[in-house]
C-alpha cells in the first residue's frame, strides 16, 4: 500500500529529518511510528500527503510514485488519505457538522448525500448530538473525534494520525485510539499513527516502527515503545 | 451550499471591505455611464447639425438658373455633399412668409425680387464644410456663403475632449477599483489562510479554493454596475425636462429603456471581467497552497 524507498529529507545542509529510510506498509495495517520529538515522525507523514518533498528517494502509494505526480493530481491523492492532526485543524467558525462535511463538499457531493454521510460518520464517532456545536463548545476528546470524523468521512484508504492524543488526558486518549482501531478493523483502513505516547503503544500491541535521529531503529510486528 | 450562498456568507463576515469594493465599482461605472451618455448625446447633437443644411450659398441677383445649376453640379461632383437643394427666389419668399407669418409688418412690400436664390447644402461629414465653402467662394456667381462652421468645429472639439477626458478619467477610476478589489480579496485570503490550508489538506483543488474569490469579484462588479445604472437612469429621468428644453429641437428624450439594459449589460460584463482579473491577481499573489 505504502512504500518508502531510501527516503532522505534534509531541511538544511546540517539537519537531516529522515536519513535513507525504507519502509513498507501493507493495506489494512495499523502501524505506530514512534520516537522522541525531532525523530522524523511528522516528516514521514507529511511526505505521504505530499505536503513536503523528500530530498531523495521514492514513495509509492497504491503502487503510484507520488513524487512524480503533477501538482494538479495532489488533491486526488489527498482524498485517498485522511489525516488527523495533533492541533485538530478544525474550522472554528463552522459547526461540527460543517467541519465534517468539508471533504464531501470538496468532492462536489450534493447536500442530501452530504447530510446522510456526515450523520452516519458522526454516529460512528459518537458525536451526532453535537452536530450543531462549534469546536469551542466541545471537550478535547470531542474535538479530536470531530477531526477523526472529518478524516474518515470521505472513506479514505489510508488514515494518518499525527500525535492525535498529545493534548488529551489518558482516558480520552485511550478512547480516541480505540475509535481509530475500530475504524481500522471495520473499514479495513490502513492506519499510520505517529506518537510518543508509550502507554498507548504498549497497550494496543500493533506493529511499531521506531525512529531515532531520522533513521529506523526498530521495526517490530508486535512492538512496544519505551520513551525513556 | 451553493457557490453564491457561500460567497454571500463570506461577504457578510467582513461587510465593510465588501462595501468599499462595491462603492468603488459603483462610482467608477457611474462616472463611466455619465461619459457614455455625454459621448452618445454629443454624437446625436452632431448628427442633428450635420443633417441640417450646413452651407448656404446666396447668388447674385442677375445669375441665371443655368449658372446656378452649374454651381450645384460642381458641388455635387465633389462627393462631399449629402444633399444639395436649390431654393428659388419664390421659394425663399415662401419660407420668409412662413417664418414671419405672425408679423404682418415684415411681410408688407416684400416680393420675391428682394430675396436672393440660394443653394442649401448638407455635407456628409462636418469636416468637409470648409472645402465646400472654399469652392463656393471661388465662384463669381455667389454673393455670400454662410456656414455654422464654428459651431460644428466647437462641437467636434468638445466631443473629442469629452471622449479623451472620459477615457483618461474612467481608466484612472478603473485602475483604482481594480487595486481595491485586489486589496479586499487579498485581505480575505489572508483572513482565511488557515481555512484554505485545511481545505488543501483534505483534498480541495486550487480551483475549488479559488472559486469563491472569483465569484466575489463578479458579485462586486454586478452590484456596482447595477447601482451605477440605476443612478444614471434616475439622474437622466430627473433632469430630462431641463436637458430637453436646453436642446430645443434636438430629440434626445425619451431615452429608450433598452439603452439602459445594454448599458448595464456592457458595464456588468466589463466590471465582472475586472472583478475576476482582480481576484486572479490577488489569488496569484497571496494564495500559496502546498
Amino acid at each position: 500500500m505504502i512504500q518508502f524507498e531510501h527516503i532522505t529529507k534534509n531541511y538544511s545542509q546540517n539537519q537531516s529529518a529522515l536519513d535513507n529510510i525504507s519502509l513498507k506498509i501493507a493495506s489494512g495495517e495499523f502501524v505506530f511510528i514512534v520516537g522522541p520529538s525531532g525523530a522524523g515522525k511528522s516528516t514521514l507523514l507529511k511526505l505521504i500527503t505530499r505536503e513536503i518533498m523528500p530530498t531523495s528517494g521514492k514513495i509509492l502509494v497504491d503502487e503510484e510514485d507520488i513524487l512524480r505526480l503533477p501538482e494538479s493530481k495532489i488533491p486526488a491523492l489527498r482524498r485517498k488519505i485522511g489525516t488527523v492532526f495533533q492541533d485538530f485543524k478544525l474550522l472554528l467558525n463552522r459547526t461540527v457538522f460543517e467541519n465534517v462535511a468539508v471533504p464531501l463538499e470538496v468532492l462536489g457531493k450534493r447536500d442530501p448525500q452530504v447530510e446522510k454521510e456526515v450523520a452516519s460518520v458522526l454516529e460512528k464517532v459518537g458525536l451526532l448530538e453535537k452536530a450543531e456545536s462549534f469546536p469551542a463548545q466541545l471537550a478535547g476528546g470531542e474535538v479530536q473525534r470531530t477531526s477523526i470524523a472529518r478524516a474518515i468521512v470521505g472513506k479514505p484508504k489510508v488514515l494518518l494520525a499525527d500525535e492525535p492524543t498529545a493534548d488529551l488526558d489518558p482516558k480520552t486518549a485511550l478512547e480516541v485510539i480505540e475509535l481509530l482501531e475500530r475504524i481500522n478493523k471495520d473499514d479495513k483502513t490502513t492506519l499510520i499513527m505517529a506518537t510518543h505516547n508509550a502507554a498507548i503503544v504498549n497497550h494496543f500491541k500493533k506493529r511499531v516502527v521506531t525512529l531515532k535521529k531520522g533513521k529506523i531503529e526498530k521495526d517490530e510486528k508486535v512492538g512496544s515503545y519505551d520513551s525513556d | 451550499m451553493t457557490q453564491i450562498k457561500k460567497t454571500v456568507t463570506l461577504l457578510r463576515r467582513s461587510p465593510y471591505q465588501a462595501l468599499a469594493a462595491i462603492l468603488a465599482m459603483s462610482l467608477t461605472f457611474f462616472i463611466a455611464s455619465i461619459f457614455v451618455v455625454l459621448i452618445i448625446g454629443g454624437q446625436i447633437i452632431l448628427n442633428y447639425i450635420e443633417q441640417r443644411p450646413q452651407v448656404i450659398a446666396f447668388f447674385k441677383d442677375d445669375v441665371s438658373e443655368a449658372k446656378i445649376n452649374e454651381v450645384t453640379e460642381e458641388v455635387r461632383t465633389t462627393g462631399l455633399a449629402r444633399e444639395v437643394k436649390y431654393i428659388t427666389k419664390e421659394e425663399a419668399l415662401a419660407i420668409y412668409r412662413e417664418r414671419n407669418k405672425d408679423e404682418p409688418l415684415l411681410l408688407e412690400s416684400v416680393t420675391a425680387d428682394f430675396l436672393p436664390a440660394s443653394i442649401d447644402i448638407s455635407v456628409r461629414r462636418a469636416r468637409d464644410i470648409a472645402q465646400i465653402t472654399e469652392i463656393l467662394k471661388g465662384r463669381q456667381e455667389v454673393e455670400r456663403v454662410i456656414t455654422p462652421q464654428n459651431l460644428v468645429d466647437q462641437l467636434v472639439k468638445w466631443t473629442k475632449a469629452i471622449r479623451l477626458g472620459g477615457i483618461i478619467f474612467v481608466s484612472t477610476l478603473l485602475s483604482i477599483s481594480f487595486l481595491i478589489i485586489i486589496m479586499v480579496i487579498g485581505m480575505r485570503i489572508a483572513l482565511r489562510r488557515e481555512e484554505i490550508s485545511i481545505m488543501s489538506l483534505v483534498g480541495a483543488t486550487k480551483w475549488y479554493i479559488a472559486r469563491p474569490f472569483f465569484t466575489e469579484g463578479i458579485i462586486y462588479g454586478i452590484i456596482g454596475t447595477t447601482i451605477a445604472t440605476f443612478l444614471i437612469y434616475s439622474l437622466l429621468l430627473f433632469y430630462s425636462p431641463n436637458i430637453a428644453q436646453f436642446l430645443g429641437p434636438i430629440q434626445v428624450f425619451p431615452i429608450h429603456p433598452v439603452f439602459f439594459i445594454y448599458l448595464w449589460l456592457g458595464q456588468a460584463l466589463a466590471a465582472s471581467f475586472i472583478g475576476m482579473a482582480g481576484a486572479a491577481i490577488a489569488l496569484y499573489r497571496y494564495l500559496k497552497i502546498h
